[in-house]
């Protein structure tokens, strides 16, 4: 056999298999440098030794010249493959859903989260109330003309309702039923089945009997914050929404106090903080100490249910606002309505921080 | 209220510009809502005087002859132009408020030099239908309007419903003036004749009228009244009539007290008060016939043994004794209501006025004879000669002077957080017209007859700090203190968080809906009936509150699609529905392809989609799903069941009712709808394998109606302690099998936690398991 010639078959083989079958032509079972090994036996040891030697020689290199062709080969059949299994990877993948919280869960998120840290935790209270709870509870007895202040959807008298909580049995029998106009009726509710100290807010949904338009909601959603303890002052109630401010607006942020009237605190407050990025005043919501008939009307109402008095000489915080007014406000954007009243994808889907 | 400026610099002449005033206004309290400049009129605007009215055959309008300064004819359409009227004249030149410009123009063929100005082509009124009328000699004809009639500007603000005691002019500059300006005092001193009162007052409910006076004038010419005061009228947002009226209401807007003016020919020996009787009757001012009931206080006239109502007090009068354009005499009601019953039957009746607002609020108990006599000193003034004025007046007075609080400065700074100086607290009240009596804490502090709103400590604490100022108040950081009894209250609300967590993070879209639906959509979706209605709707599509969530997301589902919105739709809300009780829901839906694929095949938006979707929420927060083949009115029949979480029944899941979606043009979607709050798991630590596990699988042929679930649980019931994970991984019908027959292949992993298992071990496992199928009448395909 020529190893030459056998050489360049090889360095000519073009496929895996074209070398495969060379492979099997001189070095198989059958092969023919394979057949030339068996006919040593019949040569002298002095030539069997030469020959010997010629032979492995050229098998050596038969199975060097085999590997490192194979080895081309295969390189070239992966990049064959690799260029077959290649993609348009600027083709959009599977456009597998977002979600997203509505913009007034996100924005409710960043209040909790702020007072979180303060030490609050988050209660909610029932949409259908006691007109006890939403009104007289807080200090607004039915002569009251604060209650003037808030446009109120009243219910028909419930008859296979019970208002949800405890105390559900009484509840009904609490005055008219209806949507509470504030999240305010939580304090007492709040109060009447803990003892004090303690740190909370409430968001929640509340009702307004107002025609909507575009600055205007029927329905909108609160936050109430209160802290009850023997010492709490008006100081930290300005403590607490300065923290506020700064959670919301950075560290420079101002807060701005006002006397003003709710008939559940005294002295009352209501509060504005500057947005440095409009450079305005933006008025935010009401506060104050709690008034000592709200404590009282818990306290007559801890009695009547068999439980300690709790809140003589206790003093307290509230505060509460709307918050779709910073939604609003920070996005600018026009009309109320998209928020609950249609519920477009490409509203809300446009809030994703 | 509005506030006219100039008339507040009557009582506070220091008064700084209007905007400074905002700010002074806004740190006692009381919230500017706009500044309004009201312009003088242009300087070609005149008064005049109607010397002739001449019809104009065939036409609506009128040839009118003016005298101002010299003769000038108008064609005008003014109903009300009469001879002898004094009115404002725009000449040719003038330009008007909106920004017309008058010139000499033809109308039916005459020439008109100029136009006579309604209230509102003057800006000062919203009235159009006839001339502004002037009396005839209130200015020299021809000169300028704005000479009686300069700028002026009007302050709005909000008063909040406790501070009555600022529903006037007076009342504003007082609380003003406590900040440290000079307040002049109202001190009117009218002249008094000694003539005979001609009527005589009683009180049958010295509770609900403590105080009642009746004062009488008389020589009196009701025309209207001065430019000025119309002006001023105007400003403050209300309509001059005529010089009587317009000086009851200037003196209330000045003053606060309400007033009522009666013609005296009308009040007969004179008025009582007393309750009404049920079902009593009565025409108002407004015209209107009123039924009212014991808790109404009326003001009656008796008059020839009779007794006649005359007016609801304190809300509204009857038209039977009001003042007309011939009334000469007059006999001048001021009185003081109980607030709570003012309220009632303002409220019952439906019917607010100026008066009824002010009295519900509380109006001042000593402010009664002062409020008459600058009723009389201002008709006085405005007429000229003539005015009677009776010395003596009637005054029934059953008011309770204020009773003292008790102060602590202590106390205040306690509650404020600051350390106000005891002086500087007492200096602040005192200069409020509190009377301050002591020398040390507590100060027994009474609050001046006009301050209703001073009930405890805590009120006298806030007027401290308002006088003072709130941004004197310190900042603190609120303090964190152990509060035993709050712990653990925030877990219900922070469950819901982490849901919502996780649905968005599996690709949901939260929504917010309204709390309200109606009977017909609930009955269009087959939701339950609702049990709450509203007392007052809005709107027929918010009459009741809600049953379910499934509706509203419906409804968003439409509106999104008519609006043109880009799918998949997978919506969420959280939130309250109202059946037996109030309880929460978690309502999701799934309309289109669950994952699109564009250019690609994407995964279908099925049933097995959204339980997928479902399934995988319940493994975020390690807790197992089980659907059973349950039937809901809302959902299709046959692709619906009840949800299971960790073995608790929440819910429902399903494809929306095909009839439904027919009906109300919707698409094929899925919902589910589940109770929360759901059942938590609890978490049990099993420690990682380390023996290798024993794989099987397991064919089993059942008819069509035989569920999964079934399945498996023969197969969990049998297979012993040690399988690990039983996995579907076919449904197969056709050939060979039956008609009506599937087969469903499993994979079954055992392993034991100790050791390997044999496969001798594993072998009986799966026998058990293949003799149980059998034996419930199953086959095994081998």
């Amino acid at each position: 056999m020529d190893v030459d010639s056998a050489l360049r078959q090889i360095e000519a083989a073009g496929s895996l298999e074209a070398l495969q079958s060379l492979k099997v032509q001189y070095l198989g079972k059958n092969g023919l440098l394979t057949q030339q090994m068996k006919t040593l036996g019949s040569l002298t040891p002095e030539e069997r030794r030469e020959r010997g030697r010629q032979l492995n020689e050229a098998k050596g290199r038969l199975e060097a010249a085999l590997e490192a062709r194979e080895a081309v080969l295969r390189e070239k059949a992966l990049q064959e493959q690799l260029e077959k299994e290649a993609l348009d990877v600027s083709l959009p993948g599977y456009a597998f859903p977002t979600g997203g919280l509505h913009l007034t869960s996100q924005i409710l998120q960043e209040l909790l989260d702020i007072f979180r840290r303060m030490g609050h935790s988050v209660v909610e209270g029932p949409e259908v109330e006691s007109e006890f709870f939403n009104f007289d509870g807080v200090n607004m007895p039915e002569w009251h003309p604060a209650r003037d202040m808030q446009d109120t959807f009243w219910l028909e008298k419930p008859e296979n309702f019970t208002i949800r909580g405890p105390f559900a049995e009484n509840v009904n029998d609490l005055g008219g039923a209806l949507l509470r106009t504030h999240t305010s009726p939580m304090q007492v509710r709040y109060m009447i089945q803990h003892n004090p100290p303690f740190k909370i807010v409430v968001p929640g949904r509340v009702f307004r009997y107002e025609q909507t338009d575009a600055s205007h909601e029927a329905m909108f959603f609160q936050l109430e914050g209160l802290v009850v303890g023997p010492d709490i002052t008006m100081a930290d109630l300005k403590g607490a929404i300065t923290e506020l401010a700064r959670g919301l607006f950075g560290p420079e942020a101002k807060v701005r106090f006002q006397p003003t009237f709710f008939p559940f605190v005294e002295p009352g407050a209501q509060f504005a903080m500057w947005w440095a990025e409009r450079e305005k005043w933006l008025e935010l919501g009401g506060s104050g100490m709690v008034h000592p008939n709200v404590f009282k009307a818990v306290d007559d109402y801890r009695q009547k249910m068999g439980l300690p008095r709790a809140y003589e000489g206790m003093r307290g915080w509230a505060f509460g606002f709307g918050i779709e007014r910073l939604a609003l406000l920070r996005y600018g954007i026009p009309d109320i309505r998209y928020f609950y009243q249609q519920n477009r994808l490409s509203f809300l889907r446009q809030f994703r921080n | 209220m509005r506030i006219v400026y100039s008339w507040l610099k009557e009582f506070l002449p220091d008064a700084p510009n209007p905007q400074r005033l905002e700010e002074l206004l806004a740190g006692l309290g009381h919230e500017t809502e706009t500044i309004e400049h009201l312009s003088a009129p242009h300087p070609m605007v005149v008064f005049a005087r109607v010397l002739s009215v001449e019809e104009i055959p065939g036409a609506e309008v009128r040839k009118l002859v003016l005298d101002a300064g010299r003769e000038v004819q108008v064609i005008s359409g003014a109903p009300n132009a009469r001879v002898g009227m004094g009115v404002a004249l725009a000449l040719p030149g003038a330009v008007l408020p909106g920004g017309l410009e008058i010139g000499v123009r033809k109308i039916q063929g005459l020439e008109s030099y100029g136009m006579a100005l309604s209230a509102k082509e003057l800006a000062v009124g919203e009235y159009a239908g006839g001339l502004m009328e002037f009396p005839a000699g209130a200015l020299p004809p021809g000169t300028p309007l704005a000479e009686a009639w300069p700028d002026e500007q009007v302050i709005e603000i909000e008063i909040t419903p406790n501070r009555a005691d600022v529903l006037s002019v007076y009342g504003a500059a007082r609380d003003l003036a406590a900040l440290g300006m000079t307040l002049l005092h109202p001190d009117p001193r009218p002249r008094t004749s000694k003539i005979p009162l001609p009527f005589q007052v009683w009180i049958e409910d010295t509770h609900g009228c403590d105080r009642f006076t009746l004062s009488y004038a008389r020589g009196i010419r009701n025309t209207p009244s001065p430019l000025a005061v119309q002006r001023r009228l105007y400003a403050a947002g209300m309509r001059p009539i005529s010089l009587v009226v317009d000086a009851t209401n200037y003196t209330m807007l000045e003053l606060g007290n309400p007033i009522h003016a009666y013609d005296a020919r009308f009040i007969g020996e004179g008025i009582r008060v007393r309750r009404a009787r049920r079902g009593e009757k009565l025409v108002t001012l407004d015209g209107v016939e009123r039924e009212l009931n014991e808790r109404d206080l009326l003001i009656t006239v008796e008059q020839g043994g009779q007794n006649i109502p005359e007016g609801i007090a304190g809300v509204m009068g009857g038209s039977r004794g009001e003042v007309r354009e011939d009334t000469t005499e007059v006999a001048l009601e001021v009185a003081h209501f109980d607030p709570i019953s003012i309220r009632r039957t303002s409220k019952r009746q439906g019917l607010k006025t100026e008066a009824s607002y002010r009295f519900e609020r509380g109006v001042d108990k000593d402010g009664q004879v002062r409020a008459a006599l600058r009723f009389m000193e201002l008709v006085q003034q405005w007429q000229g000669e003539g005015v009677e004025v009776a010395e003596e007046r009637i005054d029934l007075n059953h008011t309770q002077p204020p009773r003292p609080i008790a102060f602590r400065p202590s106390q205040a700074n306690r509650l404020i957080g600051s350390s106000f100086a005891k002086d500087e607290q007492l200096d602040a009240l005192k200069r409020l017209g509190f009377q301050v009596a002591g020398d040390a804490e507590p100060y027994q502090v009474t609050p001046p007859s006009y301050r209703m709103d001073m009930d405890i400590e805590e009120d006298l604490i806030e007027e401290v700090a308002r006088i003072i100022g709130y941004d004197k108040i310190p900042v603190t950081l609120p303090s964190f203190f152990p509060a035993p009894d709050n712990l653990g209250v925030d877990e219900p609300f922070q469950a819901k968080e982490q849901l919502k967590r996780v649905l968005v993070g599996l690709g949901f879209q939260e929504v917010v809906n309204y709390s309200w639906s109606s009977p017909e959509e609930l009955a269009k979706y087959r939701a339950p009936a609702p049990t709450v209605a509203l007392a007052n709707p809005q709107a027929s599509d918010r009459t009741h509150l809600r049953t379910a969530i499934y509706p509203g997301l419906l409804h968003n589902l439409k509106l999104n699609l008519s609006q043109g919105e880009q799918g998949p739709f997978l919506l969420f809300e959280i939130g309250n529905v109202f059946n037996q009780t109030e309880t929460t829901r978690l309502g999701m839906l799934l309309a289109g392809e669950a994952v699109p694929g564009l250019w690609q095949k994407g995964l279908e938006g099925g049933f097995y989609a959204l339980k997928g979707l479902l399934e995988s929420a319940a493994a975020h927060l390690g807790s197992a799903l089980r659907v059973e083949r349950e039937s809901f009115p809302h959902l299709h029949p046959g692709v619906s069941g009840a949800v299971y979480w960790n073995a608790q029944k929440v819910g429902s899941i399903g494809q929306l009712h095909p009839a439904i979606a027919a009906q109300a043009e919707l698409p094929t979607c899925y919902l589910a709808e589940l109770e929360l709050p759901l059942p938590k798991a609890k978490t049990a630590f099993k420690d990682v394998a380390k023996y290798p596990a024993s794989l099987r699988d397991l064919a089993v042929v059942v008819p069509e109606a035989v569920p999964y679930s079934e399945v498996e649980r023969i197969i969990r019931a049998n297979a012993g302690e040690n399988l690990e994970s039983l996995q579907i991984f076919d449904v197969y019908r056709g050939s060979p099998l039956e008609p009506g027959q599937k087969s469903m292949a499993f994979h079954l992993s055992f392993r034991h936690p100790e050791r390997t298992l044999t496969d001798a071990e594993t072998d009986a496992y799966m026998q058990r398991v293949i003799t149980a199928v059998e034996e419930a009448g199953y086959a095994i395909r081998r």
